[in-house]
């Protein structure tokens, strides 16, 4: 797209004003979603063609990995050293730590493998903040109903029940292990409102919610004296003689060998799917985030859902490119930015649900109307000067976070608007699980992003952190039970078999390798130091 | 910020020499001029601590520590890239605490480095988010835990003071010490007590 208006147009034209003209656009959310939202872009969705949710919608980009071949071979696992365990977990963020601090303090031998190092992970990056009913004025039903609605009504019901149920204990436990929240003077937990809920229900740390929880469960987990296996991506589950997990290959980045994990259980943490970059959208999700665990598990014979939603968050930084997808928070829109197309006029309002604000601004980039900062980027203005101007000293005072962003930009968001683009955020569906966090395989259990049902179709500010420790919780807790007294089975990649016999069958092209791993541009697979891990093509 | 930022700049990035928009980072010159780089790169948003670079700039002899997602190349810099350092020997369970009143005894048990402090500044060069370190340090051996633990909001646990202290403190894990005892032990929320007994009484139930 390069008919937009030249970003110094624009900027020239541009002056902080005190009011603008709303937007009177009467256009209803389904028509602008169905027109310019990238989830109902006709043809960026495919039907499954293999697997357990076969004839299901999905997105092509992730049907592509779901239905690729392994990277391994079983000659590849011929030297691979053996490694037994009670409990092994994939991935390092907040759900994994959950889950393994809980097992390990039940008695449970766990190890825990993760692609990067403990906490590089999109738990480290959240900073709104953690849902939980703790006002007088709130109820845990509000925050259930608030959740359903927020969902689009696809939730899976008793998961959102139990996990609101869960709020003040998960709370509790996070300052158990050291964890701050912003207090009052009394020592009350704050709370701040989130979009589209009806009670001020967010606890949060500063902007640092996620930089505060990540660094506070890494330091309990370490001291826990809990296996930590760094740089050692999981490539594949393993599957005993009755189909179900019981370990998984895990790859080691330090020394570029294979490793076969035994576990009577495994727990997958293994977060989004943002830097697959869906229909070519910059992300503010962390650099491993690449829908790994989606598609382990799907090869394992486990049910996915919702494979056509995703949360495209309105306000990414769109310019410059070193800092393109980076998060603008939601709160300087509730504290009233206005959103302003390249002649400067409001389009849509602007705290209306993330999917129809981020379709308007796709609509104006689209029509024309956008500005223009080079060849491949475009955006709307987020009118931070406006808001400066009505309310003096505001940003310094509560937008920290964001002046430090306009430094790196080279800009002072006070004087000049910054430029934005919607950004991929959060991925809504993911495996189906229980209250437990069982998926349909069994010995398979998965926590966090990488689940689906919770949140529905989309999933509100502040339920995700509560969602990776409510459920992280209960599945190691779950598997540490479970997994008493259980002998390891044998292990085998007999499930890979049947994956290329169907692929085969169905006619599948087998060049595409997942689980994708790192996005292209880090280029892993040409890596020379990285040539043990790769399969001969 | 403008279409002009576009200029190409010259530098060094692990010795190979390269040629970049001055618009990126040095992760991402890296990859821009087709070179592989998986380890090192987590968030890529200056929270996360992963990026250990070590620079020198063309008009200066100092070298200087700072996170490689959030450093924009310049003309004649040269970066090289840090392995992480291994994890501290220092550790700890809240739980061993017993009460509030042995923080500060329990902290000279388990940090005793921490009173040798040499007051070198040191750990304050090599931080990336200009954190007080020493003065955190300081305070923690007084047993003000809370105000110490207040220095260290932004830390990112990148190591780099870790690193930089000759006596072997671990300054970064004394400043999140500090801030945890003061989570375990002093934040009490009222309001959430409540809540917590309301739920325990069953007085609060959810109807589908
Ligand atoms: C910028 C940003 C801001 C956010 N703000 C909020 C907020 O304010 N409130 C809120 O509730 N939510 C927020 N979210 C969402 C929330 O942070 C995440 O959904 C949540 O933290 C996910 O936790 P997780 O443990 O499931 O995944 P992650 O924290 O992403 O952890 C997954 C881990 O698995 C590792 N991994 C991936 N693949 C493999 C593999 N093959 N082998 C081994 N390890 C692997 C990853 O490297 C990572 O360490 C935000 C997200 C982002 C990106
Ligand atoms: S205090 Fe130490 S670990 Fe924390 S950011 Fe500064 S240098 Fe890094
Ligand atoms: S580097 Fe170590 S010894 Fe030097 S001032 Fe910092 S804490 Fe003290
Ligand atoms: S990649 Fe996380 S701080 Fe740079």
């Amino acid at each position: 797209m390069t008919n937009g208006i030249p970003f110094s147009d624009a900027l020239g034209n541009y002056t902080p004003q005190r009011f603008r003209e709303p937007s009177n656009d009467p256009t209803k959310t389904r028509d602008l979603l169905e027109q310019f939202h990238p989830d109902y872009m006709p043809d960026s969705m495919t039907t499954l063609k293999v697997g357990p949710n076969q004839g299901d919608v999905c997105h092509k980009q992730l049907a592509d990995v779901l239905q690729s071949d392994a990277r391994i071979e079983e000659a590849d696992l011929a030297g691979a050293n053996t490694v037994e365990t009670d409990i092994l977990v994939v991935g390092g963020g907040g759900a994994g730590c959950a889950a393994a601090l809980t097992a390990a303090r039940k008695g449970a031998k766990v190890i825990l493998a993760t692609k990067l190092r403990l906490g590089d992970s999109n738990t480290v990056m959240a900073e709104g903040g953690i849902q939980s009913s703790v006002e007088k004025g709130d109820t845990p039903q509000m925050h259930y109903d608030d959740t359903v609605k927020g969902g689009h009504h696809y939730v899976d019901k008793p998961l959102a029940a139990q996990m609101v149920m869960d709020g003040p204990d998960v709370i509790r436990w996070l300052i158990q292990q050291g964890m701050q929240f912003d207090v009052d003077k009394y020592g009350d937990l704050l709370t701040r409102r989130a979009g589209g809920t009806s009670a001020p229900r967010v606890v949060y740390y500063r902007d640092y919610t996620g930089l505060e929880m990540m660094r506070v469960l890494r330091e309990a987990l370490t001291n826990a004296g809990i296996e930590v296996w760094d740089y050692n991506p999981t490539v594949e589950l393993l599957s005993n003689d009755q189909g179900h997990c019981a370990g998984a290959v895990v790859s080691s980045l330090k020394n570029c060998s294979y490793t076969l994990v035994k576990a009577k259980a495994v727990i997958l943490a293994t977060g989004g799917i943002g830097r697959m970059h869906l229909n070519g959208f910059p992300t503010s999700n962390h650099f491993g985030a690449t829908g790994d665990g989606l598609v382990m598990a799907y090869r394992m014979g486990a049910k996915l859902r919702d494979l056509d939603s995703f949360q495209y968050h309105p306000s990414g930084l769109a310019y410059p490119q070193h800092l393109a997808g980076t998060l603008i928070t939601e709160g300087v829109r509730s504290a009233g930015a206005y959103l302003l197309n390249g002649h400067g006029d409001r389009f849509v309002d602007e705290l209306g649900p993330r999917d129809h604000v981020a379709a308007a601004i796709l609509r104006e980039c689209e029509e024309g109307r956008g500005v223009q900062a080079n060849e491949t980027t475009s955006g709307v203005w987020l009118d931070t000067p406006g808001v400066e101007l009505r309310n003096p000293g505001i940003l310094k005072s509560r937008f920290p976070k964001l002046l430090q962003l306009g430094r790196k930009c080279g800009t002072d968001p006070a004087q000049e608007p910054l430029l934005i683009y919607p950004t991929l955020h959060y991925q809504n569906g993911g495996v189906v699980i229980d209250g437990n966090g069982c998926s349909t395989v069994r010995g398979l259990y998965c926590i966090g992003e990488v689940c689906g049902g919770i949140h529905g179709k989309n999933r509100l500010m502040g339920n995700s952190l509560l969602d990776i420790i409510s459920f992280g919780r209960r599945a190691g807790e779950h598997a540490a039970t479970e997994v008493l007294g259980r002998p390891h089975s044998n292990v085998s990649t007999e499930h890979l078999s049947e994956l290329r016999r169907q692929l085969t069958l169905a006619d599948m092209p087998m060049e595409n390798q997942g689980p994708m791993l790192f996005p292209d541009y880090a280029k892993f697979e040409t890596d020379s130091d990285y040539d043990g891990l790769h399969k001969a093509k | 910020m403008s279409e002009t930022s576009e200029q190409l700049v010259n530098l060094t990035i692990n010795s190979k020499p390269i040629n970049a928009p001055g618009s990126l980072s040095v992760i991402q010159a890296l990859w821009h001029a087709g070179y592989p780089r998986v380890k090192s790169v987590g968030c890529l948003e200056g929270v996360c601590g992963s990026c250990r670079v070590m620079v020198r700039r063309a008009d200066s002899h100092e070298l200087k520590m700072e996170l490689g997602c959030q450093l924009l190349v310049e003309e004649g810099m040269e970066v090289i890239f840090l392995v992480f350092p291994n994890p501290t020997h220092h550790t700890y369970q809240l739980e061993d605490i017993k009460n509030s009143w042995e923080v500060q005894d329990q902290f000279h048990q388990i940090f005793p480095e921490a009173d040798h402090c040499r007051h070198c500044g040191g750990c304050d060069k090599s931080c990336p988010k200009g954190i007080e370190i020493e003065r955190g340090v300081d305070l923690a051996s007084k047993g003000r835990f809370g105000e110490a633990g207040e220095l260290f909001v932004e830390c990112v646990m990148c190591n780099f003071c870790m690193t930089a202290c000759p006596e072997l403190i671990a300054p970064n894990h004394v400043g999140l010490f500090s801030r945890r005892v003061t989570a375990y032990f002093h934040i009490r929320p009222s309001n959430l007590i409540n809540r917590l007994e309301m739920l325990r009484k069953g007085d609060l139930q959810i109807t589908q």
